[in-house]
């Protein structure tokens, strides 16, 4: 039941994504971004009752597998931006944020295999966990989006300074508020960034008695943490345009890079995800 | 053409007459009133306006000849003789449906001239030298405008130097809330843009110039602060765009100046833009991370691609431009038939009804209610029953441009021709009223 409404949210994101990219365009057609904005809203609607609907059928362990945390993911960031929507009024966005979104909710449409497991153990379900998962999905979206508004502002940079002045010029919004508003989507996501990681190593210390354990997973979120971390300090000191939005796309890369590795490495070093035996192998 | 009213349209501009004939005729306020009632007073003349900007000054008269608008420019100056040009009927309407749409304009696509055209008829309309027909003409005139603004690209992108240059810096600051403008030197273009850009925003222009006296004159008349040409370093510091436009041969604006200033910025943006030949700012400078700099052929290059751009848009708003002249063309002769078409139902009814009073006085009383109404129901559907076919005919033939037919139609039913049209001081939104004040053809 939960699958066949995902199907359905999925529509509504395609039909955001075909009114964003048109009004990219077409940009005379205003009320296109708003039609996008509307089809996104009821994408996250509909959304949020499949997410429901699965905690009912799975009993939220269903958010302890790859594709329960992309759903969750595609979720919040189209709450994000919404949000950012909302608030800075720059449509182009949609058409940069909608289609990633659909990308990465394509695959959970159709690879239903469980990979989570069927009961969860009692030592795990604690309030600390629930915030964990979605601080931390929250905190991956809000990079994720933040490395696309450094690719617009990267795409607007080669326009301006290469004096080419073409499609791309007129319609990507201008240079510091792509800016700004980069900048205040890393700040934003490493501030939840950091809760998640703080609740994550109160797991591991309930789960496994400590709370380092130089688990893969907790190295390279770590790793993400401090480079975010430094992203935000070096804001601080003038670093602003084009390097800093090369690093916010660098860091997002590792963000994905250290999730496929963790992903697919071999049994017995996988990420703590399905592990809750109580023990470290 | 039927010896009837047309609109007649004299006129010299940008294309056909320098500035100092186009400044001896050019009129506006009070004085434009004045002359519109005097012209309207004139013999053979229905409605009158006048557009007068800067680029052209055009006399439209809806009247028996041309000759009065001919009289309005020769009045003023004896030069304009030879630089006016003359228009009549479709070509007039023509004309000011090209001109309202910017296709006549210096600057193909540019947005003032709508407006202008507006202020033309309102201040006809206030005084009343704009009647049913101008009224009519001015609003498809706007429609068309309108037309070819949403449906072709022709005011898509930045048409003039300073436009460029504003374009460039909102693209690079968004708007300019909080932000400094410096401009080094006294070049005439650069206080344009300086004005450009405070209208965007900017809260402080600092002007710079290696001679105070002119520095402190520009100040003064752009409302900007004069700073010390000695200060030039600490002032890169503070300014977010720099307008650079001395007569000074060599870089002003050099490639260290702008490393040492940008340190001192902590990397904030910064955006040169050099109007000066030979050029002042050193392009090595826009190699450096958020420094952006850009000289005159920059922007040229900008304006002139929108200017080809234009011309090829212009060629689907001539088009667009052409279909409303017609379809103005074509309602104003379906129009002509309805003075004939009115009267004559005008007269039906007033026979059906004198008729059926006439009966009911007879053998009324024999009648109840209801019966009485059906007298006057019967005189009501003769009268309906015959003239439909033609009225259906006469519209059909105002509509294919048939003018024979209603004229054929008045004599046979022995309605007379409409009355002549009224004189100006009809209101002009009474949308009755002209159906009677065009003479059908």
């Amino acid at each position: 039941m939960s699958l066949l409404v995902l199907r359905f949210a999925a529509l509504f994101y395609a039909g955001a994504v075909t009114a964003y990219v048109l009004h990219f365009a077409r940009p005379r057609h205003a009320a296109l971004a708003t039609v996008g904005q509307w089809l996104l809203g009821f994408a996250f609607v509909v959304q949020a009752i499949a997410i429901g609907l699965g905690c009912k059928e799975y009993g939220g362990a269903e958010f302890f597998g790859l594709r329960g945390g992309l759903v969750f993911m595609t979720w919040l960031a189209a709450g994000a931006s919404l949000v950012v929507q909302r608030l800075y009024r720059i449509p182009a966005i949609g058409a940069f944020v909608t289609p990633l979104i659909l990308v990465v909710l394509l695959p959970t449409l159709f690879l239903v295999k469980p990979d989570f497991p069927e009961v969860l153990p009692e030592a795990v379900r604690r309030p600390m966990l629930t915030i964990h998962i979605v601080t931390a999905l929250l905190g991956v979206a809000l990079f994720a989006i933040a490395s696309l508004v450094a690719v617009m502002y990267l795409l607007q940079e080669r326009e301006v300074k290469g004096k080419r002045f073409g499609a791309l010029f007129s319609r990507l919004p201008s240079l510091a508020a792509l800016d700004q508003l980069n900048q205040r989507l890393v700040r934003f996501g490493f501030v939840v960034y950091t809760v998640a990681l703080l609740t994550g190593s109160g797991m591991a210390k309930v789960v496994w008695k400590s709370a380092w354990q130089w688990d893969p997973q907790q190295v390279s979120s770590l790793v993400i943490w401090m480079l975010y971390g430094v992203m935000v300090q070096l804001r601080h000191t003038g670093w602003h345009g084009r390097r800093f939005a090369l690093l916010t796309i660098v860091a997002f890369g590792l963000v994905v890079g250290s999730m496929v590795t963790l992903n697919v490495l071999p049994e017995g070093m996988t990420r703590h995800g399905g592990d809750f035996s109580g023990e470290r192998k | 053409m039927n010896g009837g009213r047309e609109l007649h349209l004299v006129g010299l501009s940008h294309k056909s007459a320098p500035v100092a004939v186009r400044e001896k005729v050019a009129l506006s306020g009070d004085d434009l009133k004045g002359a519109l009632a005097a012209l309207s007073d004139r013999p053979g003349v229905g409605e009158v306006m006048v557009v007068s900007t800067c680029n052209r000054v055009e006399c439209y008269v809806y009247g028996e000849s041309l000759e009065e608008a001919r009289h309005f420019f020769l009045a003023r100056t004896g030069e304009a003789e030879e630089h006016l040009y003359e228009r009549s009927g479709r070509e007039a309407v023509r004309h000011l449906f090209r001109v309202a749409a910017s296709l006549d304009s210096m600057v193909v696509g540019e947005p003032q001239i709508l407006g202008q055209v507006k202020e033309a008829y309102g201040l006809a309309a206030s005084v009343q030298t704009a009647g049913a027909f101008v009224s009519r003409l001015c609003n498809r005139a706007f429609a068309t405008a309108k037309r070819v603004r949403s449906e072709t690209e022709i005011a898509r992108g930045a048409g003039s130097i300073s436009q460029v240059a504003v374009e460039l810096v909102e693209k690079i600051f968004g708007n300019l809330k909080g932000r400094a403008v410096l401009l080094v030197g006294a070049g005439k273009m650069g206080a344009l843009s300086a004005k450009a850009l405070r209208d965007l925003g900017a809260d402080r222009i600092l002007v710079t110039n290696r001679s105070p006296e002119r520095s402190r004159a520009l100040a003064a008349e752009i409302g900007a602060v004069a700073e010390p040409w000695e200060g030039l370093t600490s002032l890169l510091v503070l300014a977010d765009v720099v307008i650079v436009s001395t007569g000074a041969p060599s870089y002003v604006i050099t490639r260290e100046l702008v490393a040492q200033a940008m340190k001192a910025r902590r990397g904030r943006s910064v955006c040169f833009i050099d109007l000066a030949v030979p050029r002042n700012v050193d392009p090595a400078c826009g190699e450096q991370d958020n420094v952006y700099a850009y000289d005159i052929d920059d922007l040229q290059k900008v304006v002139s691609q929108t200017h080809a751009a234009r011309a090829e848009e212009a060629i689907r708003a001539e088009a667009i431009v052409e279909a409303e002249v017609m379809a103005f063309a074509l309602e104003r002769e379906t129009r002509a038939a309805l003075p004939v078409l009115a009267e004559l139902r005008r007269k039906a009814e007033q026979i059906a009804r004198a008729e059926a009073e006439r009966t009911l006085a007879q053998v009324g009383a024999k009648l109840d209610e209801k019966g009485r109404r059906s007298v006057e129901a019967m005189a009501q559907a003769i009268v309906n029953k015959l003239l439909h076919g033609p009225t259906a005919r006469l519209k059909e033939a105002a509509a294919s441009g048939d003018s024979d037919l209603p004229g054929a139609a008045a004599e046979l039913f022995g309605v007379g021709e409409a009355e002549a049209p009224p004189a100006r001081g009809r209101s002009r939104d009474a949308p009755d009223a002209d159906i009677h004040t065009e003479p059908h053809r």
